[in-house]
């Protein structure tokens, strides 16, 4: 067994150096050379067209939920590249470079169906149309509510 | 430059045999070219995906066929992928029936798509894919492929369960479905993890590969064998869930009553099959009986026990429940874990049966018992669907009161399918049970098991009488009981006649000439199930 070294963990701090200076340099950079024009919604804590003040129970919507699960789904089926590029040279080595290189282009193929998919069904309209469907929507749902409300009043009565 | 050796140790020559999985290929290629069509067409184009697909399992339905006609005379290999797909008779006779429901069930909802407004490409596609599923569980000669066919399937499956969005009982299916089945998989996957634990060597790590797992079990070369048995417990649970033995039964009734009616035909008959397929792969295969391994002979008595005790209850409680039922289709829910129960007998036979051309027969009667289940239950909902109407509403036992005479071809078809349920001879339902009970009852069983294979079919029979009530009682109902409201017969649309007209005669061929499709599961001495 080799005996613990230190000097082996200096690659990882500087990886931490580079990381923390790459971050914060950035942010600097962008105040020092940036321009600034301040409007309401800029000066928001969190600029993602919620207000942050007030109950989190409000109703939002669904398209939110379909973005985070796009983003989770294109993300993890990312990761897949990582190893592949890893063995990739193994794989020239040992002669089966054009099958390793297909399989790949067939997962990013299917990757791209899946893409033109989802554009094609609407998930990123964020145009008007989308906006008077999900406006109806919400008018249905708070006179389901109302009705609902009241069932429960006659019935207390 | 430096090469990690764990990587390197990676890059073996890779095995590749496309020809080896070419129906699964077909399918999943036509489950995208389903998608993009969807995505492009205009809608309104129900016939065009649904007709797509049909025709992708045409194609796999060939591709099957001409490996089947390869297999005999050695054309192709036996597995590939590094021993992560097998090519066997039971591989091919399990993705003829998966292929056959997935038909028949398209041909069913292309009616229901049209009549509740959902995306019809969306369902054709899940279904095409769910079916890819089905066939790499029945495939898979590995257990993370076998995993992974089995996420394909269900993931696909959770979301056609909830395809009525609109409707509450539809969404609390594939909630319960989805949270159950998850929970199941977790059980498998931890079950799949602790044997690879198991079989590790003092060279070796671990391996996932059944027939590996076989050999190092019979070697005596694992290390760590007591974690066998904890692997081999969860595996159990895990395919349990799928394929809805008591007790791991309570999610079928709830799921199967509110999924859409076209959905449920799909669950009770597809993936029950692929659960059967993989879970005789990994136990009849993974864990058989070696003589001359002490460990071998402890784990196959277990599995062995287990399943024993889980066919006994699953064919008695299934029957004595549905007895109870008022709902229609909770009545055939809790008659499909009964047929589970049943079809685990022959499952039982295929693990205590040493000889291989006998072991062969055993896994073929399976296969013909779950084909016989798929076409009479694919009909028998198909009946269910059109008197239910719009929406799934009318699946009470008294919405059938007294409609023998008011639509008597819809009544006589029903009761036939209800009769071969049941299992009266000249029906395909009579020669399932035969085969399952004589491959029990076969000279070739084990000496020890002997009585708990008579005890099996004795129960097995005795859960046929009790079932006759509850089927008996739904024709009664139909024929027998005035109808005191109005009720019109509804109408049969071209496809769902087609379907109807398919099942019956699969129904009658399958009993009265099955013999050609027994043979043809069982093949031969030399072409039998096997993994190498």
């Amino acid at each position: 067994m080799n005996e613990f070294q230190l000097i082996a963990y200096l690659p990882i701090l500087l990886m931490f150096l580079v990381a923390a200076g790459f971050g914060s340099s950035q942010v600097i950079l962008s105040a020092l050379l940036g321009q600034r024009k301040a409007t309401k919604t800029k000066l928001m804590p969190y600029e993602c067209g919620k207000d942050p003040v007030g109950s989190a129970r409000e109703r939002f919507s669904v398209k939110f939920y379909l973005i985070a699960m796009l983003f989770i789904l294109f993300d993890i089926e990312v990761i897949f590249l990582v190893p592949w590029a890893v063995v990739f040279r193994d794989f020239v080595a040992s002669g089966n470079a054009a099958f390793i290189y297909i399989e790949m282009m067939v997962f990013v193929a299917l990757l791209l169906v899946g893409y033109v998919y989802v554009v094609k069904k609407g998930t990123f309209e964020w145009g008007d149309r989308a906006r008077v469907e999900a406006e109806t929507e919400a008018k249905i749902l708070a006179r389901q509510e109302r009705l609902a409300a009241i069932q429960v009043e006659r019935k207390a009565a | 430059m430096l090469i990690n050796p764990i990587f390197a140790l990676q890059a073996l020559p890779v095995d590749v045999n496309f020809a080896s999985i070419a129906p699964e290929l077909i399918v999943i290629i036509a489950g995208v070219l389903v998608m993009l069509v969807d995505a492009f067409a205009a809608p309104k184009q129900r016939w065009l995906t649904g007709g797509i697909s049909l025709a992708g399992i045409v194609a796999a339905g060939v591709a099957c066929v001409l490996m089947w006609n390869d297999a005999g005379t050695g054309g192709v290999v036996t597995s590939s992928f590094n021993g992560m797909i097998v090519v066997d008779q039971m591989r091919l006779s399990f993705t003829f029936v998966f292929l056959i429901v997935s038909a028949l069930t398209i041909l069913m909802s292309m009616l229901w798509v049209e009549r509740e407004a959902l995306p019809a490409g969306e369902f054709h596609s899940l279904l095409m894919f769910a079916t890819a599923g089905m066939m790499l569980m029945a495939s898979g000669g590995d257990l993370v492929i076998i995993f992974l066919g089995l996420e394909v399937l269900s993931i696909a499956t959770y979301v056609m369960a909830g395809f009525r969005r609109n409707d509450l009982r539809s969404n609390e299916s594939a909630l319960k479905y989805f949270i159950l089945g998850a929970f199941s998989s977790a059980f498998l996957l931890y079950g799949i993890a602790l044997t690879y634990g198991a079989t590790s060597t003092a060279l070796e790590g671990g391996t996932t590969n059944i027939a590996v797992i076989a050999d190092r079990i019979a070697a005596g070369t694992a290390i760590y064998p007591q974690l066998l048995f904890a692997g081999a417990a969860l595996m159990i649970i895990g395919f349990g869930f799928k394929i809805a033995t008591a007790p791991f039964h309570v999610w079928t009734p709830d799921v199967y009553e509110g999924a859409p009616t076209v959905v449920t035909a799909f669950m009770a008959a597809g993936p029950k099959a692929a659960g059967f397929a993989a879970f005789m792969r990994v136990f009849v295969f993974g864990f058989p009986l070696v003589a001359t391994s002490a460990l071998s002979i402890q784990v196959h008595a277990a599995w062995i026990n287990a399943l024993v005790v889980l066919a006994i209850l699953t064919m008695t409680i299934g029957n004595t429940a549905a007895l109870v039922q008022k709902n229609v289709k909770r009545m055939l829910a809790y008659s499909s874990i009964a047929h589970a129960g049943y079809a685990l007998v022959g499952f039982i036979a295929a693990g205590v049966t040493l000889d291989i051309t006998k072991q062969n027969d055993a896994i073929a009667g399976v296969v013909f018992y779950m084909l016989t289940y798929a076409v009479m239950n694919l009909g028998a909902f198909a009946i269910v669907m059109l008197i239910a109407r719009g929406g799934d509403r009318r699946t009470e036992l008294e919405d059938y009161t007294g409609i023998g005479f008011k639509a008597p071809a819809l009544a006589f078809a029903l009761s036939l399918f209800l009769l071969s349920l049941l299992g009266v001879p000249l029906t395909a339902g009579f020669i399932g049970k035969v085969v399952v009970f004589r491959s029990a009852l076969d000279p070739a069983v084990m000496n020890d098991y002997r009585n708990v294979m008579t005890l099996l079919v004795v129960v097995g029979v005795i859960n046929t009488a009790i079932s006759a009530y509850y089927y008996l009682g739904l024709i009664v109902v139909m024929f027998f009981r005035e109808r005191t409201t109005e009720w019109r017969a509804p109408r049969v649309p071209a496809s769902v006649a087609v379907t109807l007209i398919l099942t019956l005669a699969g129904v009658l061929y399958l009993g009265v000439f099955p013999g050609k499709v027994i043979d043809a599961f069982r093949r031969n001495a030399i072409n039998v199930s096997r993994l190498r």
